[in-house]
């Protein structure tokens, strides 16, 4: 019986963790052209969802046309973040960033309250097929999906990143910022559309989680931006790979954690192991070669 | 003095206390996310001495900011060579270990007559010292005031002493502090038992005069505010902190002005604020010339 | 080719470039000598638009070019090898080379100039794929001129590129200036080793403390003037 819990278990946790991993990649690029935290990242994929579940709320809005408006609505609101706190500051005013990120998630997050005053809303499910049956293991078809579409997302921006012009830019800016505009990359452009890119994703996140639960609360924005940060640092800081790894690292420690032990200590268990790695092992994960380099770069946050 | 007034200025006062406490570690180059975990210290620890063990409440207080002090000492030992996004992850991991830890947290005992303590989730009510003592609402603010005064100048003192100097120095630039002779590590130890320590005595008094505190009363949220509130203050001077505080809770909470779109306004405030001072109001530069046209004020009346 | 008018480039309150004219003629190598703490790195960081001088103008091939991006500066057909090389460490040398190409849209040509660039620097071709942070300092700075190159620049300026570098490799890299100059690049060369910058150039400029103090042929002062001048400054010599 153990055994198969342990299964069941680490499939749960591998789906619940598919989405942290795609937080995580998000926050990896924005971290990794700005070298300063967004903390409104969390916020701006509520935005996305929130308009989202508006427009299912008020018009009944077929499923596509949700996904659309959250991906559309986390660029649009990761934009405005970027305008009010990145592109005013230069990498010198680190900690103004972060604080005026976080200003906006306060402002973001009353907006959204004002649109969805309630604390839960509906939103449309994904699919609605009945669970698989493996061997002894169950599998929801949901979880199914945003598993594959993590994987998909996950190729999709490392293809992009290793393989296209404007991927190379990204890189390029990420490595040597001064060497990048040396060789005539327009380093504030792409760190812009990075940061729309990753706000992008991010609604996709948001988008694929809130179809899993069927609903939305108020507290995703707070929930995605935690998540999100702790699976980055779990990964490591710095990579695609990293964000992945620690994403589902995270999903399946938790539940894990949960069955055994009740969800007051899950949590406790994921901040406790990040606490550790980061006080004996700030690599990360996937750390041990880039360390020098993360090192370097988180220090400067 | 009306009720909701006292309420407004003890919450300026209280809520000061934390911001204080980031803005010491801000000044020595830290941005910890975590200063909340010694503000619930604090007040688990001050509430359980005065309801629990019976002791009076300068001893509690003292007690409440020695604890939190230590903690911070101890989580310093793990986390100070850390330093940006993992110093600020790390300080986070360590605040919502102890959120979690405090709504795990029972402690119940029979006290005269009404079982009493901490109690999980539904946190640690019924801390009655002001009231069982018939403190006036007017003398616990005093008393809160009275505390945060002396905080600041002891602050305000240190910062024109080397040491003052010397944790600017290192949070410029610690590398050239170091090369300057100075022990970066201990000066950023000792700025966090201190920070430590204030943020403890902020929660002692919160307990005490909210008679209740919850795990959910030192979540993120009051850790990030208390960063923010540095930074919109300004990081010149101690005031600087306290000056964001007001400008929050007193000007924009307190007024109900904005009832309803207060975050809207306020945060749209502080992001176009930080873009024109990104070191906050009373940042270096201010001050400098504050205190130079003092001083030629005073000159001028010699 | 590059005229520069009275230029000043300040940090906050301090200036660093306090009114600097000069000029590097089309097809030749000018070389620009003195002190640490010139302002020569400021100066070539100014001109190629990652700073913006306060005061001044500055011409490429009669074009005002002064306060404009980088990226539009490489677009006009300049290019800078930077101080210390700043290669990108995290990628390859190939990408490298790739990003040095970046506002190119011939794809086909740049991948005939990165064969031509493994034939000149034959250490690149063989370190195609190793990450450039873990190439030899002279082989990051061959790294740093291929990448300069692979845009096209009819001008190059470049930073003390033997900074650090064993003399065999100096002489390497003074070689490879010596060459591109002779396929018609024109340089502008800022450098400490007084005698190798003497032997390639036409044309040279001293510089202290932020101001242009002698223009000439090499062989118009003293090789051990310039050397005085170049390392220690003028200020010493008045003592």
């Amino acid at each position: 019986m153990a055994a198969v819990d342990l299964a069941q278990n680490t499939l749960d946790g591998l789906m619940i963790g598919s989405s942290y991993a795609l937080l995580a990649i998000g926050f990896t690029l924005i971290f990794g052209v700005m070298r300063r935290l967004n903390l409104a990242y969390g916020p701006t994929i509520m935005a996305g969802v929130y308009l989202g579940t508006a427009a299912f709320i008020s018009f009944g809005a077929p499923i596509l046309v949700i996904l659309a408006i959250v991906v559309i609505g986390a660029a649009v609101v990761g934009l405005y973040v970027e305008r009010l706190c990145f592109r005013p500051f230069g990498e010198a005013a680190r900690t103004a960033s972060m604080v005026a990120s976080f200003a906006l998630w306060m402002q973001i997050e009353e907006a959204a309250m004002h649109l969805l005053p309630r604390h839960m809303n509906p939103f449309p499910p994904l699919l609605s097929a009945p669970p698989l049956q493996i061997g002894p293991l169950l599998l929801r078809a949901d979880h199914l999906v945003m598993l594959a579409a993590t994987l998909l997302i996950a190729g999709a921006v490392t293809y992009f990143l290793a393989r296209t012009r404007f991927g190379l830019a990204i890189r390029a800016v990420i490595d040597q910022p001064r060497a990048a505009a040396i060789v005539g990359i327009h380093v504030q452009r792409v760190m812009m559309l990075t940061f729309v890119l990753a706000s992008a994703v991010g609604g996709l996140a948001g988008f694929l989680i809130a179809a899993t639960d069927a609903q939305v609360t108020a507290m995703i924005g707070m929930w995605a931006t935690t998540k999100g940060l702790v699976a980055m640092m779990l990964g490591g800081l710095g990579s695609v790979k990293g964000a992945i790894a620690g994403g589902l690292l995270l999903g399946v420690l938790e539940a894990h954690a949960q069955w055994f032990l009740g969800p007051q200590v899950r949590d406790m268990v994921a901040w406790g192991l990040l606490f550790v790695l980061l006080a004996f092992w700030p690599g990360g994960l996937m750390g041990s070669k880039a360390l020098d380099r993360t090192m370097a770069v988180g220090r400067r946050v | 003095m009306d009720g909701y007034l006292i309420t407004i200025l003890s919450n300026i006062g209280m809520v000061s206390f934390v911001a204080l406490s980031a803005y010491i570690l801000l000044l020595s180059g830290q941005i910890s996310f975590g200063q909340q975990a010694y503000f619930g210290i604090g007040a688990y620890v001050a509430g359980i001495a005065t309801v629990m063990w019976q002791w009076p409440l300068a001893g509690a207080l003292l007690f409440g900011s020695l604890a939190a002090g230590a903690a911070a000492g101890l989580v310093g030992l793990a986390t100070l060579r850390l330093s940006g996004i993992y110093f600020a992850m790390a300080t986070l991991a360590f605040a919502e270990i102890m959120r979690i830890a405090a709504e795990l947290f029972v402690y119940r005992r029979d006290i005269g007559g009404i079982e009493s303590g901490p109690d999980g989730v539904d946190g640690f009510r019924d801390i009655r010292y002001f009231f069982a003592n018939e403190f006036s609402p007017l003398e616990t603010c005093l008393i809160v005031y009275a505390l945060l005064a002396t905080v600041l100048a002891i602050l305000c003192i240190i910062e024109r002493t080397r040491a003052g100097r010397m944790l600017r120095q290192i949070g410029e630039d610690p590398l050239l502090a170091e090369v300057h002779g100075i022990n970066v590590m201990s000066v950023r130890m000792i700025a966090a038992l201190a920070a430590g320590a204030v943020a403890g005595l902020g929660g002692g008094l919160y307990a005490h005069l909210m008679t209740y505190v919850e795990p959910k009363s030192f979540d993120i949220m009051l850790g990030v505010h208390a960063l923010a509130y540095g930074l919109i203050g300004g990081l010149g001077t101690a005031f600087g902190p306290i000056l964001g505080v007001l400008i929050d809770i007193g000007l924009l909470e307190s007024t109900r002005i904005f009832h309803g779109y207060r975050m809207i306004v306020f945060g749209g405030l502080v992001a176009v604020l930080l873009i024109v001072r990104p070191r906050g109001l009373l940042d270096e530069v201010a001050v400098s010339r504050i205190r130079r046209a003092l001083r030629r004020r005073r000159d001028a009346g010699d | 080719m590059l005229d520069v008018q009275d230029i000043v480039t300040s940090y906050g309150k301090i200036e660093a470039l306090k009114g600097v004219t000069l000029n590097a003629a089309e097809g030749r190598i000018t070389c620009l000598l003195g002190p640490n703490g010139a302002g020569k790195t400021t100066l070539m960081y100014s001109v190629a638009g990652v700073l913006k001088p306060r005061r001044g103008t500055i011409k490429l091939a009669g074009d005002d070019i002064t306060g404009q991006s980088p990226a539009a500066i490489v677009a006009r057909g300049l290019a800078l090898v930077p101080e210390n090389r700043l290669v990108f460490p995290q990628m390859s040398v190939a990408e490298n080379l790739d990003a040095g190409a970046y506002q190119r849209r011939d794809s086909a040509e740049v991948a005939v100039d990165i064969e031509r660039m493994y034939t000149r620097f034959p250490r690149l071709k063989e370190r195609r794929a190793q990450l450039a942070g873990t190439l030899s300092g002279g082989e990051q700075q061959m790294l740093a001129v291929a990448r300069a190159l692979m845009s096209r620049p009819r001008i190059l300026l470049m930073d003390e590129p033997s900074l650090g570098l064993a003399p065999l490799i100096v002489e390497e890299i003074f070689r490879i200036v010596g060459e591109l100059n002779k396929d018609g690049v024109t340089i502008f060369l800022v450098e400490q080793n007084v005698h190798m910058a003497l032997k390639v150039a036409h044309h040279f400029y001293l510089m202290e403390q932020g101001r242009v103090t002698f223009s000439g042929e090499p062989g118009k002062l003293a090789e051990d003037e310039v050397i005085q001048r170049a390392y220690l400054g003028t200020s010493r010599e008045k003592r």
